[in-house]
């Protein structure tokens, strides 16, 4: 057999996740050429990094296309005639070799380098893909389509554009990044702009879904924090501007939680609310809230099938304890008295106050994160301009809009999600009295990023791992 | 009777595969073809970059890997609660549309008399308001707040929730919302049976009851299959309804488990090997059906 790094699994949930990636020394990859193969009803996952960073080359002009075929470049040939006269033999040895160094598993079988704060990435532009030209006059006329989380943007702000710009714009929403990529990869969908994350972004600059900017467009970039001039998943922003900041929580309502334990995580397993108990309805946030709470890592990134199976048990737990539902709508589950106990995002607090019913203060609102820094999950969000779309330079009138203080300020003080805008310092926002004095704690400061826990773009099989966990959860086992 | 004549007996051999071709184009083109799809996904071998399936069209690239893997967890593993709660509601919900849709039909069918067509229309009345609309009108009903508990609340009863994970409010919704597929197909069972056949059990001095078990029942007992088949189908592989009044995982169906993998993310070649499995379980279902209207029709002539 040819080497491979096998993670053992031991379990039974995560077939799905067992990927082979299939190096280029064998002979039916070579043919078909194709990018993984998944051998169900294994319960191991192999991983070969080498052979799929062979495979992809994210220089390669000819690998453009969404879904296409990795095509077998000269390097893919050396290589594998490389590996062909080391011989069979020696592979083994090295897969023994390679399991023993987890960085191995890091990025294991991604085609594209996985950027981390340490390792800034300088996305690739191709020639095929590229920036619209300088100059042009924006669109007008027709829709304008927004593929974003629901009430992520203020409605004010979309029908103030659309007047302005003569376009009716139009939002199509979905609960997270999987969702999000599902539309966008859609045949005969097009949109004008999307927000996605530094989790799936190198993934999605490597398929031609999005386009570089043109910055002569954004004068207002100047506005955003210096760290976002040049941030680490995309060096100077030649395909993103940054949207929002915002950390992990749980969202509680003051008036029936009497007492919040130091975890505050723990109110989700407290049986006291059962009923009334809601996660996010997303994989990497529940099943790293998971392994933060039990105490399993402090790596919200981990590929170790071991570890994200125990926390996915632990949620499970959660559905016969307190009979756990899953939304990502705290902004108003919370308010309106739904739910008593829900993992949030420090946005949906800030927003909790405009969804208040009649007669009830923000006093009844609460958010807890962690009091150590270095525990607190920490998050931005992004603006991109998907290479489909099909009013390219009235994105970036968007994208500029967005970077503008005082529209940005309305966006705030419409879905309460800070922005990582200068001028609109959490003091300012204090001051202005968008932040009501028991809901300081979900400001974002600029500083917090570099000391807090942050979800990576990961290898195409930790994430298979990820989802497949997730789906075990969601069956309710 | 006169031997047809030869051309005529051409003319009609050619026609009636000409009349059956709307259909089988039809099931061919919104079946077989769809149904190959299911299968290219579910045995397709390779992933992209996304991590979602590359449907292999040709059947020698098919790998079973994944289908058996689906199968082992259905049978013992992640997928096992799912279905045995499937078949646990399906059953529940089957049993309350015959104890409410047995005696509907009947009345309707035998005793209904001038306000039988009044009464159907009252049955079909809902079908004309939006399924999900009316769902939501449970939620309404049902919520923390909502008409139910405040009832209830008379009485001193402490308010249920309903609306989280609850299996009852499932069961409920479920034969709620297919109630009518089953008493349709029912009245128009009960309605055929023979007025002279219930006159003769009464004329040789068997009670109602009597005449109900071992004349009614009987000639009905297609009919009920019938309903069955009808209401168990679409129940099986039902989501939204579960999704509007429960959404909890505690709830998930085997249809919610399918909609999580084909509509909210990668994992296609998983959803597409439960909804195989899916048909083929409704498959033996549907062929003993068939099988029973054969055995019926035969023993009618």
């Amino acid at each position: 057999m040819p080497r491979r790094i096998a993670a053992d699994s031991g379990n039974q949930n995560i077939y799905g996740a067992a990927l082979e990636f299939a190096g280029p020394y064998r002979s039916d990859s070579l043919n078909n050429q194709s990018i993984a193969h998944v051998h169900g009803g294994s319960d191991r996952l192999r991983v070969d990094r080498e052979g799929i960073g062979m495979n992809f080359d994210p220089q390669d002009p000819s690998s453009r296309r969404p879904r296409q075929r990795p095509q077998l470049t000269r390097r893919d040939v050396l290589r594998g005639g490389l590996w062909l006269s080391a011989g069979i033999g020696v592979a083994p040895l090295l897969a023994a070799c390679n399991k023993q160094t987890p960085a191995a598993q890091q990025d294991g079988g991604a085609p594209y380098p996985l950027a981390r704060p340490d390792s800034p990435v300088t996305l690739p532009i191709k020639d095929s893909n590229s920036a619209i030209a300088d100059g042009l006059e924006p669109e007008t006329g027709g829709v304008f389509k927004i593929l974003n989380y629901s009430d992520y943007m203020a409605p004010g702000v979309m029908k103030d554009f659309g007047a302005k710009h003569n376009v009716q714009v139009e939002v199509t929403p979905y609960n997270n990044y999987d969702q999000m990529l599902a539309k966008i990869r859609e045949p005969g969908e097009s949109f004008d702009l999307v927000f996605p994350g530094p989790s799936v972004l190198s993934k999605m600059v490597y398929t031609d879904l999005i386009q570089p900017l043109n910055h002569s467009y954004l004068p207002n970039l100047k506005n955003v924090w210096p760290e976002y001039q040049d941030p680490w998943y995309d060096r100077k922003a030649q395909y993103t501007t940054p949207y929002t900041v915002y950390t992990t929580g749980v969202a509680y309502r003051a008036d029936r939680v009497s007492t919040v334990p130091e975890v505050g995580y723990d109110l989700l397993w407290d049986k006291e609310y059962a009923g009334k108990v809601y996660l996010l309805d997303d994989p990497g946030e529940a099943i790293g809230m998971s392994l933060l709470r039990n105490n399993i890592t402090t790596d919200i990134n981990t590929g170790d099938p071991e570890l994200v199976q125990q926390a996915t048990d632990k949620l499970i737990e959660l559905i016969d304890l307190v009979n756990v539902k899953t939304t990502v709508s705290a902004y108003s589950l919370i308010p309106e008295g739904t739910a008593t106990v829900h993992q949030c995002w420090s946005g949906d607090m800030i927003a909790g106050q405009y969804y208040l019913p009649k007669g009830e203060t923000t006093d009844v609102l609460g958010y807890w994160l962690p009091s150590a820094e270095t525990d607190r999950v920490i998050g931005n969000d992004v603006i991109a301009v998907p290479a489909a779309a099909a009013k390219p330079v009235l994105a970036h009138a968007m994208i500029n809009d967005l970077l503008d203080n005082a529209i940005s300020l309305k966006n705030f003080g419409w879905n309460g999600y800070q922005p990582p805008l200068n001028k609109l310092s959490p003091q300012y926002l204090i001051d202005q009295g968008y932040i009501p004095d028991n809901l300081m704690n979900t400001v974002v400061l600029p500083g917090d990023f570099k000391n807090g826990l942050t979800f990576y773009e990961v290898s195409p099989s930790t994430e298979a791992l990820w989802r497949t966990s997730w789906a075990s959860f969601k069956a309710g086992a | 009777m006169p031997e047809p004549k030869a051309g005529y007996d051409r003319a009609t051999r050619r026609l009636w595969p000409l009349l059956a071709a709307p259909g089988v184009l039809w099931l061919i083109a919104f079946f077989l073809v769809p149904f190959y799809a299911v299968m290219a996904v579910a045995f397709s071998g390779t992933i992209d970059i996304f991590g979602e399936p590359i449907p292999a069209w040709n059947p020698l690239d098919w790998q079973f890997g994944t289908f058996t893997g689906v199968v082992s967890d259905s049978v013992s593993g992640t997928f096992q609660a799912v279905w045995t709660r499937t078949a646990l509601y399906s059953f529940w919900a089957l049993l309350i549309c015959v104890a409410i849709g047995y005696p509907v039909a009947y009345y309707t069918a035998r005793l209904a008399g001038r306000r039988r067509g009044l009464i159907l229309a009252l049955i079909l009345a809902p079908w004309w308001i939006n399924y999900i609309t009316r769902m939501l009108a449970w939620v309404n009903l049902l919520q923390d707040d909502g008409y139910v508990n405040n009832f209830l609340r008379l009485f001193g009863v402490t308010p249920i929730s309903w609306l989280s994970g609850n299996s009852f409010t499932v069961v409920v919704a479920l034969a709620y919302g297919y109630l009518p597929f089953f008493i349709i197909p029912l009245f128009a069972s009960l309605d055929r049976i023979d007025q002279r056949l219930l006159e003769a059990s009464r004329d040789l001095g068997i009670g109602p009851i009597r005449t109900f078990l071992h004349v009614t029942l009987p000639l009905s007992r297609m009919g009920l299959i019938t309903a069955l088949v009808i209401t168990a189908l679409p129940m099986a592989g039902d989501y939204y309804t579960n999704t509007l009044v429960s959404g909890s995982p505690n709830t998930n169906m085997v249809g919610n488990q399918i909609e999580l993998f084909l509509l909210q993310g990668p994992l296609k070649n998983l959803g597409a090997s439960l909804v195989l499995l899916l048909s083929l379980l409704l498959l033996v279902f549907m062929a003993y059906y068939l099988v029973l209207t054969q055995r019926a029709s035969r023993d009618a002539r």
